[in-house]
């Protein structure tokens, strides 16, 4: 139980265990947002991050039992998120909305800063789609998700000299694109 | 790609301080970190928790329904190999093409034993093999003339035991095999040709 008197993600994970099936919502709630926000930008597209993530919490669901830390069931379910995401690239190895194609909305009621902000979106996300997948992945959990790289190890199965290599990779790409457009 | 100041990935990993970076370096690290704060709006997705709980709250399907549905569905495979092994694997691949394993002849039961058959058939299309053990049916045990010689071949596993048998060339000639170990009269005013096949193990 939290300060805030929520149960903890153990705590969920125990009573979904125990037959409380209604307490997997509490863990969709939790993550949905980061989730669908790290397969948006792996996948190019916020309806196929959806169907991802869905398809995802279904999985989480039925191998709950398979989670051998419950306290790090963030980790284990950006793991499962990962992986949907990469057999969809595998299938699909172009977004099914290229970004390019696909500039952020503005509604004519939005300032002119919020326009400005809708383009500066824009900029960094054709930059991160013209990463590899793997770079993208790395860059996304480092500074977007907020992961350790003990946690992206644990996300991705890959060893950590690797991706700190890759995450550094990722920001020269990225620099050198905002630098064009500065 | 021009790398930049390594300095840079040391504050942006939290190994060194940023007070610690020259001013120019710390605004590209602010950069970064601002580029990536706009990648970070998150937003909770209407329907999302109804649609997953919606599929939670059926019934599980059994077993046998989940293996029929994974059997139907199209699955992606993906194999991460080393060239190393991609190499090896090559390799063992072609040494078991070049020397198969499973080409080590007929299996034989206990009481089973091999009967062969050699005839001399210049200029014929087809030789068979009939006799007791086939119940003189035609066409069902064909001899072969690989190298086109004249001379047809055969083996047959059979249960250990005295068979009579005959040639039929062509379809319709039937012969006795002059080479057999012994003949016998058929009711029908002609030989049979007699083979006696003998357990392998016994």
């Amino acid at each position: 139980m939290d300060v805030r008197g929520d149960p903890s993600d153990p705590e969920v994970v125990a009573r979904v265990l125990g037959g409380d099936a209604e307490a997997f919502g509490l863990v969709i709630r939790r993550h949905e947002a980061g989730l669908v926000r790290f397969a948006t930008r792996m996948l190019g597209s916020r309806d196929a991050a959806v169907d991802a993530v869905a398809e995802s919490f279904m999985r989480a669901y039925r191998h709950l039992a398979s989670c051998r830390d419950p306290a790090r069931l963030r980790t284990w379910l950006y793991r499962i998120v990962a992986n949907r995401c990469k057999s969809h690239l595998a299938r699909r190895p172009i977004a099914d909305v290229p970004l390019d194609d696909a500039p952020p909305v503005a509604d004519p009621a939005d300032s002119e800063g919020a326009l400005e902000r809708a383009e500066q979106v824009a900029i960094v996300e054709r930059a991160l789609a013209q990463l590899s997948p793997e770079k993208r992945e790395a860059f996304v959990l480092k500074h977007v998700e907020g992961l350790s790289y003990q946690e992206m190890a644990a996300v991705t199965g890959e060893r950590i000299p690797t991706l700190k290599m890759r995450v550094h990779r990722a920001r020269e790409a990225l620099l050198r694109v905002l630098e064009d457009h500065a | 790609m021009n790398p930049i100041d390594s300095r840079i990935h040391q504050a942006l990993d939290g190994e060194i301080a940023r007070d610690a970076l020259p001013p120019a370096l710390r605004r590209t690290v602010e950069r970064l970190e601002a580029a990536a704060g706009l990648l970070a709006a998150a937003a909770p997705v209407p329907g999302l928790e109804a649609r997953v709980m919606a599929v939670i709250r059926q019934p599980a399907p059994s077993r046998t329904w989940r293996v029929v549905r994974w059997l139907a569905t199209p699955h992606t495979v993906m194999v991460r190999i080393r060239p190393a092994w991609s190499l090896a694997l090559a390799a063992v691949l072609v040494l078991l093409a070049l020397f198969p394993l499973g080409d080590r002849g007929p299996m034989l039961g206990e009481h089973e034993g091999i009967a062969q058959f050699v005839g001399r058939f210049p200029g014929a299309r087809s030789v068979h093999v009939v006799g007791s053990f086939n119940d003189w049916r035609t066409g069902t045990i064909a001899l072969e003339d690989r190298d086109h010689d004249g001379v047809w071949r055969g083996v047959v596993v059979l249960p250990a035991g005295t068979y009579e048998y005959m040639f039929v060339v062509d379809g319709e000639l039937w012969v006795p095999d002059h080479l057999a170990e012994r003949q016998v009269a058929d009711n029908f005013g002609r030989e049979n040709s007699i083979v006696i096949v003998r357990a392998v193990r016994r």
